[in-house]
């Protein structure tokens, strides 16, 4: 058994609690170091470390994606704090956790601040279902990507409450696109999983990533991973599908009415679930943390070489979704559930027909032939 | 229905350009800006450094004979104290009514010498008051950057606008030439009563007065008995400041062609 973050925590936990408890007499040391403490301290660390590692992450998406959108624009973005700008986040940050948090007269306080709270907390919990590498996450769960994804489009529902509490019409108006928005995308996006896991036989992400070492799935499922693609890009409500947020037209959107830290949370949960929509995307369709075998194993095998990877992985996909936004305009409502309905729902029933077609044929072997797929 | 038949036409061919075109646009300019993106990093980099003249100064449609646009600009004023004469101009042609006249030493008790002092919260840059002054002495400077953190510390007083004068900044060339004035200073000798007002006031003390024999009695006079002082203005020296009109108790100064 490879180390995994968690028994890492466990260990470090113990050698914790052996080390406060030598200064205690006995009893109190033989509570300190009970296996159940050790575990209960060893969870709690992981914790801790995985939600630093994650906010750290986000944080640094959202220097990447500044830095990035002012090259598309011509323009520098983030400069002068921090290294080419790294620190202006935690500046922007700190700006904003010394703000007042206003509350309007006429808002319901009950979901005004539960909203928020409960889109940052559902965001986050994902981060402990995704495995990072082999063994980096809490435990290898049967059904973790339909857990993933569940708990991933909790979202809109969140969304809305804020917005129906914000009790302003903007808010409202943007709470609605969030929910309507939510049946156009959710489907295409669940057949487009069940491409996926057609053709792997399994709902477990790890399984999912073991079964890419030989071909990385975006070349047999390549349909199946536009739709999920286009499916995330909504899900994460991005241009071109931010109508929920939509500036030009409705202030904030249903975030009008938040400032201060609740608006920090909202732009931090924006783009954790950006985080986590590429992480998806990289464990379903580009290979997780395997590389292919013509890559130098000197490449591969390093101490956190997974990791590394899946994380290089992931910002390219986010860079496309920069590019993305650099590049198109914001698609009307109406627009948005054609392509859905339309387009988004064929294509995945036919990405399925394809799965399904591939996988009874026995020539998936085939895309293991070609070295670009992976091999 | 016409909405309908619309979303017919849109075949997915063109659908499918319309995501790829704009991507491929994006692309190319995040290629032309990878290296150096056209924005200038302000307080490091200006855009009257050496580097950047060239490249902006071509093409930015520059006027004729005017020089770069940034040699064009009109930022902060610069006044040289020892050479202006109080005229007033500058105040008097100040559109936004920002200019004060303000003591400064170097005057007589009788005669306090007064020069500019300009509040930039209202200032409009225009340069009237450059263009104005007959002694050339406020003038332009391409200096812009003035921000304060007090309101206060928006008007310049004389010595500070001196200050600028002395840090040799670079002018702003575009002075309008004062057009050769025709009007003069001209007297209506029966009202006037030689109070030596105007005299008194003038900045270029260019006028005199004169003795001028009045050759008619007084009513009551056998023969006029006193010698009677008239202002002469020297309309070379003149800079057509009006202060003698506006000082003169009798109002009897007025503008006019000299015959
Ligand atoms: S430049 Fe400023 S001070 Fe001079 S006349 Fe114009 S507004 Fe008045
Ligand atoms: S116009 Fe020139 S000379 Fe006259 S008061 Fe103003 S600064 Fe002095
Ligand atoms: S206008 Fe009158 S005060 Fe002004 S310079 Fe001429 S004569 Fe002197």
């Amino acid at each position: 058994m490879t180390t995994s973050l968690l028994s890492v925590s466990i260990a470090l936990s113990s050698v914790l609690l052996s080390g406060v408890g030598s200064i205690f007499p006995a009893p109190i040391q033989g509570g300190l170091t009970n296996g159940n403490t050790i575990d209960a301290l060893g969870i709690l660390i992981f914790g801790v470390i995985l939600l630093a590692a994650s906010m750290l992450n986000t944080i640094f998406l959202i220097w990447w994606e500044r830095k990035l959108l002012g090259r598309f624009m011509d323009r520098r973005g983030a400069m002068h704090v921090g290294y080419a700008g790294l620190l202006q986040n935690f500046a922007d940050g700190f700006k904003l956790f010394r703000k007042d948090t206003v509350r309007p007269r006429d808002a319901d306080s009950m979901g005004f601040f539960v909203g928020p709270t409960a889109y940052l907390v559902t965001s986050l919990v994902i981060f402990a279902i995704l495995p990072i590498s082999t063994g980096w996450n809490s435990g290898n769960l049967p059904l973790s990507l339909l857990l993933a994804i569940t708990i991933f489009s909790f979202a809109p529902l969140f969304i809305f409450i804020s917005a129906w509490s914000s009790n302003n019409k903007y808010s409202l108006i943007g709470g609605m696109r969030s929910a309507a928005q939510m049946i156009a995308y959710e489907v295409p996006i669940l057949l487009a999983i069940v491409a996926v896991v057609i053709v792997s036989g399994t709902f477990s992400l790890d399984t999912i990533v073991t079964e890419q070492q030989n071909y990385w799935y975006w070349g047999p499922l390549f349909l199946a991973m536009v739709v999920f693609v286009a499916g995330m890009l909504a899900e994460m409500e991005r241009i071109p599908f931010d109508l929920p947020e939509a500036e030009a037209e409705l202030v904030e959107g249903w975030n009008t009415e938040y400032g201060g830290m609740m608006f920090a949370y909202f732009m931090l949960t924006d783009y954790v679930r950006v985080l986590l929509g590429c992480f998806l995307i990289v464990l379903l369709f580009l290979g997780g943390w395997t590389m292919p075998s013509w890559v130098p194993s000197a490449w591969t095998s390093f101490p956190l070489a997974g990791i590394f990877w899946f994380m290089l992985k992931a910002y390219a996909v986010f860079t496309v979704f920069v590019w993305i936004r650099a590049s198109l305009p914001r698609v009307r409502t109406d627009q948005l559930l054609r392509v859905g309905w339309n387009r988004m729902i064929p294509l995945s029933l036919v990405s399925i027909v394809l799965a399904a077609g591939l996988v009874l044929a026995k020539c998936l072997p085939v895309f293991g032939c070609l070295p670009n797929l992976g091999g | 229905m016409a909405g309908a038949q619309v979303e017919e036409k849109t075949k997915p061919s063109r659908s499918i350009l319309w995501v790829a075109r704009p991507m491929l646009t994006a692309a190319r300019q995040f290629g032309r800006s990878l290296l150096r993106p056209s924005t200038i990093v302000y307080p490091f980099e200006r855009l009257e450094d050496p580097k950047f003249r060239d490249r902006v100064g071509i093409g930015s449609g520059r006027p004729i004979g005017v020089g770069h646009i940034w040699d064009n600009y009109r930022g902060v004023h610069a006044l040289n104290i020892a050479t202006c004469i109080s005229c007033n101009l500058c105040a008097f042609s100040c559109p936004d009514l920002c200019i004060d006249m303000v003591t400064v030493p170097g005057g007589d008790p009788k005669h306090p010498k007064k020069s500019p002092q300009i509040d930039y919260g209202k200032c409009s840059y225009c340069g009237f008051c450059s263009d104005a002054c007959p002694e050339g002495c406020l003038t332009m400077t391409t200096r812009y950057e003035l921000s304060v953190t007090k309101r206060a510390e928006m008007v310049y007083s004389p010595q500070k606008l001196q200050e600028v004068f002395e840090r040799k900044l670079p002018m702003n060339p575009v002075r309008v030439e004062r057009p050769a004035n025709e009007d003069a200073i001209l007297l209506e000798p029966l009202l006037c009563i030689g109070c030596n007002a105007c005299a008194r006031d003038c900045p270029t003390n260019c006028i005199t007065m004169l003795d001028i024999p009045k050759v008619e009695p007084k009513p009551g006079e056998k023969v006029a008995k006193r010698i009677w002082k008239e202002p002469v203005v020297n309309d070379s020296d003149c800079v057509r400041c009006g202060t003698c009109i506006s000082v003169c108790p009798k109002e009897c100064l007025f503008w006019g062609i000299r015959t």
